[in-house]
């Protein structure tokens, strides 16, 4: 507000008072050296409160009482014209008003091609997941150091500053996820690595990127559990993170690499899953699964991610975009959870990812996921060397819990058997989907282990040996 | 006026005054923190770029009012929110716009390390003396013998002193600036203003973290009007947290670089370690005199024997002879001088269980592991271990084959007692058969491309393990 110094002597604005934004509380009464204003002594009926009176005879226009109004519209110059006028903004605006909702172009991803003829790489699974990352355009990387999921971490330290990218070792997972809510919600690709107890800290910030609609990709390594547990492999978490991913009925779609080869491309696809959805999206792997080695091939191309509308980026064009989770009103908090659950409900339609290995004529079926998958698979193998129609048939989300998939192999298999390295919680999961799709089934067997073991082919063969008929 | 929404929309869909009066109680200093930051934001001419993260308080509803770009964030993480947004958009104006329990209470390793780190963004930390919005209980900065909800008698030594926070981000290096101000009374309201326009102006120059903490009234919480609010402030406040600049070292700061993210293929192939050279393949065919389908090897020792390395070694030269291969290392406390094992498993298609609990071949560094895993060899498999440290062998399963072979000695005699575990590969070549001995001299040059200086004596060790076991043979 440049004013011509000569011409504010005469024209220093004077206060006015619109009545129904004062709140009577005087501060401007102390705030004006010369007592123009005093506290009021009737209430005015449109705000119930008692508003201050002006005498402005004495007025010298030095504008303290301005600066003293903690009231937007209340205490204002008397230069300045409002032209609003008291009355329902929803006769102008309707029930939301569309000035809320983005202004900004979406601006799309760009597919950027890598060569052809490149040797597969031999890297861990940690590693492997996080050159998916790179490749899927993140370079925004918060974290906080546990094994087994740390080396994926060091190789983002290492590798995203020489990509002009962010690095930050954040001082615990809780700040990790708050990290990520900023990052995502400012439209950009985020990611984390952890581990059992450090997902268990994060949860909070997970419901709050679920309810504020912000992406981003959690790849977390499953230890033994409870508590401090151990580092062994295991699939501890299935049901933390299916059932109960933070408060408020919080949901992610969960992906379950089987190899080194899967945690970089399952990677990939989790960060177009989480901006498709503007969802979070968790890797689930276990203990195995980050640490072994193997030989992944990269994608034939890499993204630079474009920016999406709705992003709180910080520029003109994103300026009236909000990311919040908080919506007091009962009827508003209703729609906004309805629309949350019609996301589940799309992702539960489209998002059912499956492998199944000789099910087709299978009679045996058994189910598993992760590392305990590849034991199955080839126990499956030994299992048809003996004669035993048996089949895998392995989930590659574990929610949405591929039930589309099964149900086909269902009419044919005698024998339903989960492999698994937690006790009951893949079976837990698929009894809820078979339950929801109303199919008939055989019984439910098992072979598990817990606390870092993993089931092994020989006994998983001789635990469906044991009740066939083998000549 | 125009930082605020001309309506507040957003506040209970702008019906009726809400459209334009704010939702705090008469006399609340947040008002008048808002008012001087719409005032700053539109003095730099930063409202486009300005992000506002909001904290859970009485301030959650920043949003309302401010037409800027806006962030609610969990309680307490408003820094780490505000680091997130500031990285993905260094020009950006970032505030984290806090109260007293949020920021001092469950907020505190986030604004802490927030400072510490000294991005530069904005903390606008309004102390009330209490928790306004659930309340009025105890707040980190509750006054000694002030009665909350939760002190009815009033707080006492048992709960400790409040928390001054302004004095404690001044002892940080992270900060360029922090002052603590106040709102009771025009001169006060003056240098609020002030220092919060500065706050931001030092961000606009890419400077450093900065700090204000504002003494605020809650008259609803103290029971007190609003006029003699502002006087308690004055009067008890002021006292425990004295006002003024606490830390400005923003003249001798420079302005902080940003660097943008590159998707240059090339850039990130060359980082990751991807290329296009095809190695030199020298087997002829699959292993199969060892298994039809699937070789298994587990090659165990102490930590720092060099069996990872081995058996990355291993993986490497399977999968340059286009086989699959995979490595998974016994990993954590085991590994840290203890026994640490490695599982090797070399398919023709694809290996499946990567764990070898029944190896085809065992590789032992030292007794225990000799002893350990010896027994758990297939029948008809083999076993090489170090005869420099093992003195007695276990009970093999039949037919196995076991070369007792002084890796370390060999090493030693070398001059480098590193390779023993090259020695102990080259002993496993000429016993086993895998691969050729080309195919392991293949990995050894690829894993060794940033260190050629040590080929040399790599090779030689290779090629000593190997001789050891071929006399043995005869």
């Amino acid at each position: 507000m440049a004013l011509d110094p000569k011409a504010t002597k005469t024209e220093k604005p004077r206060p006015h008072l619109t009545e129904e934004f004062c709140k009577g509380c005087g501060r401007c009464v102390t705030a004006c050296p010369k007592h123009c204003i005093e506290l009021g002594d009737h209430i005015d009926p449109r705000s119930g409160l008692t508003p201050v009176t002006l005498d402005l005879e004495a007025c010298s226009g030095c504008g303290l009482c301005f600066d003293a109004c903690p009231e937007p519209f209340g205490l204002h110059p008397n230069d300045v014209e409002y032209e609003w006028e008291m009355s329902d903004p929803k006769e102008h605006f309707g029930p939301r008003p569309e000035s809320s909702g983005p202004v900004a172009d979406f601006i799309p991803d760009r597919k950027i091609p890598l060569p052809g003829d490149l040797q597969p790489l031999l890297i861990k699974g940690t590693y492997a997941s996080a050159i998916g990352a790179l490749v899927a355009g993140c370079r925004h990387f918060y974290g906080y150091p546990i094994t087994p999921s740390t080396e994926g971490a060091e190789l983002m330290a290492k590798v995203l500053p020489k990509l002009g990218g962010v690095f930050v070792q954040a001082c615990s997972e809780v700040a990790t996820v708050n990290h990520m809510y900023g990052a995502g919600g400012a439209g950009v690709r985020t990611m984390t690595f952890t581990s059992s107890p450090g997902l268990s800290l994060m949860l909070e910030g997970i419901s709050y990127m679920v309810g504020a609609e912000v992406p981003g990709v959690f790849v977390n390594i499953m230890r033994g559990g409870p508590g401090l547990g151990n580092i062994g492999p295991a699939q501890s978490d299935i049901a933390l993170v299916c059932r109960s991913l933070g408060h408020g009925n919080s949901h992610a779609i969960t992906l379950a690499p089987a190899d080194p080869q899967e945690m970089l491309d399952l990677t990939i696809l989790a960060f177009d899953l989480a901006f498709h959805y503007r969802n979070p999206v968790v890797v689930l792997g276990d203990g195995y699964l980050g640490q072994v080695t193997g030989k992944v091939k990269l994608p034939d191309h890499l993204i630079e991610p474009g920016l999406p509308a709705w992003a709180v980026y910080g520029d003109e064009a994103h300026r009236r975009n909000l990311i919040s989770s908080i919506e007091l009103g009962e009827a508003d908090l209703e729609q906004h959870n309805y629309a949350i659950q019609a996301k589940y409900n799309l992702m539960a339609d489209r998002e059912q990812r499956f492998d199944a290995f000789q099910c087709d004529d299978a009679e045996v079926l058994l189910v598993a996921a992760n590392t305990p998958a590849r034991m199955t698979k080839a126990a499956v193998q030994a299992l048809r060397n003996h004669g035993v129609k048996a089949g895998l048939y392995r989930p590659v989300t574990l929610w949405p819990f591929p039930i589309d998939g099964l149900k086909p192999l269902l009419p044919k298999a005698r024998r339903l058997v989960v492999v698994e390295a937690s006790l009951g919680q893949l079976e837990n999961e698929l009894r809820l989907a078979l339950s929801h799709a109303g199919v008939n089934h055989p019984d439910i067997e098992h072979v598990h282990h817990t606390g870092g073991v993993l089931p092994q082919i020989d006994e998983i063969v001789q635990a469906v040996l044991a009740e066939e008929a083998v000549g | 006026m125009t930082v605020f929404y001309e309506l507040f929309d957003r506040h209970a869909h702008g019906e009726g005054l809400k459209a334009h009066a704010t939702h705090y109680c008469p006399g609340c200093g947040h008002g008048l923190a808002h008012r001087y930051l719409a005032d700053a934001i539109e003095a730099l001419g930063i409202q486009d770029r300005t992000v506002a993260v909001s904290p859970v308080g009485c301030a959650v509803f920043l949003h309302y009012y401010f037409d800027v770009g806006n962030t609610q964030a969990a309680h307490g993480r408003a820094p780490a929110v505000a680091i997130g947004h500031k990285l993905a958009n260094p020009d950006s104006v970032v505030i984290s716009y806090q109260g007293d329990g949020d920021l001092a209470s469950i907020g505190l390793a986030e604004i802490m390390h927030a400072a510490q780190m000294g991005l530069p963004i904005s903390v606008i930390f309004i102390n009330n003396a209490n928790y306004a919005m659930t309340g009025g209980q105890m707040a980190p900065t509750t006054l000694m013998g002030m009665t909350t909800t939760t002190t009815p008698a009033g707080r006492t030594d048992f709960f400790g002193q409040p928390m001054k926070v302004a004095e404690l981000m001044a002892t940080l290096d992270g900060p360029v600036y922090v002052e603590r101000v106040a709102l009771y009374d025009n001169k006060q309201r003056m240098k609020a203003k002030k220092a919060i326009e500065k706050a931001l102006r030092l961000q606009v120059e890419h400077k450093g973290f900065s700090f204000v903490e504002v003494l605020s009234e809650c008259p609803v919480q103290l029971k007190l009007d609003p006029v003699a609010s502002q006087t308690w402030v004055k009067d008890n406040m002021v006292p425990v947290f004295p006002l003024g600049v606490k830390k400005d070292t923003s003249k001798a700061c420079e302005p902080r670089d940003w660097h943008k993210p590159s998707y240059d293929p090339e850039l990130l192939l060359a980082k990751v370690g991807a290329h296009n050279e095809v190695p030199t393949r020298h087997a002829a065919a699959f292993p199969t005199h060892l298994d039809a389908h699937d070789v298994a090897l587990k090659l165990a020792g102490a930590g720092g024997d060099g069996a990872q390395t081995a058996a990355l070694l291993l993986t490497r030269a399977a999968i340059n002879e286009g086989f699959d291969s995979t490595h998974i290392p016994s990993y954590g406390p085991e590994s840290r001088g203890g026994t640490s094992y490695a599982d090797v498993h070399i398919a023709a298609d694809e290996v499946l269980s990567p764990s070898a609990p029944n190896p085809h071949i065992l590789l032992a560094f030292n007794s225990p592991s000799l002893h350990k895993f010896g027994p758990k060899v297939r029948p008809g498999g083999v076993v090489l271990f170090d005869s420099t440290v093992v003195e007695s062998e276990p009970e093999y399963a039949e037919g196995v084959r076991a070369y007792g072979v002084p890796f370390g000695q060999i090493a030693l005699d070398l001059g480098a007692k590193v390779v023993k575990n090259i020695v102990a590969l080259g002993a496993l070549q000429a016993a086993t058969g895998l691969f050729p001995a080309d195919t392991f001299k293949v990995a050894l040059e690829q894993a060794l491309h940033d260190k050629c200086s040590m080929i040399p004596v790599n090779l030689q060790a290779f090629a000593a393990g190997a001789d050891a076991v071929k006399a043995q043979l005869g």
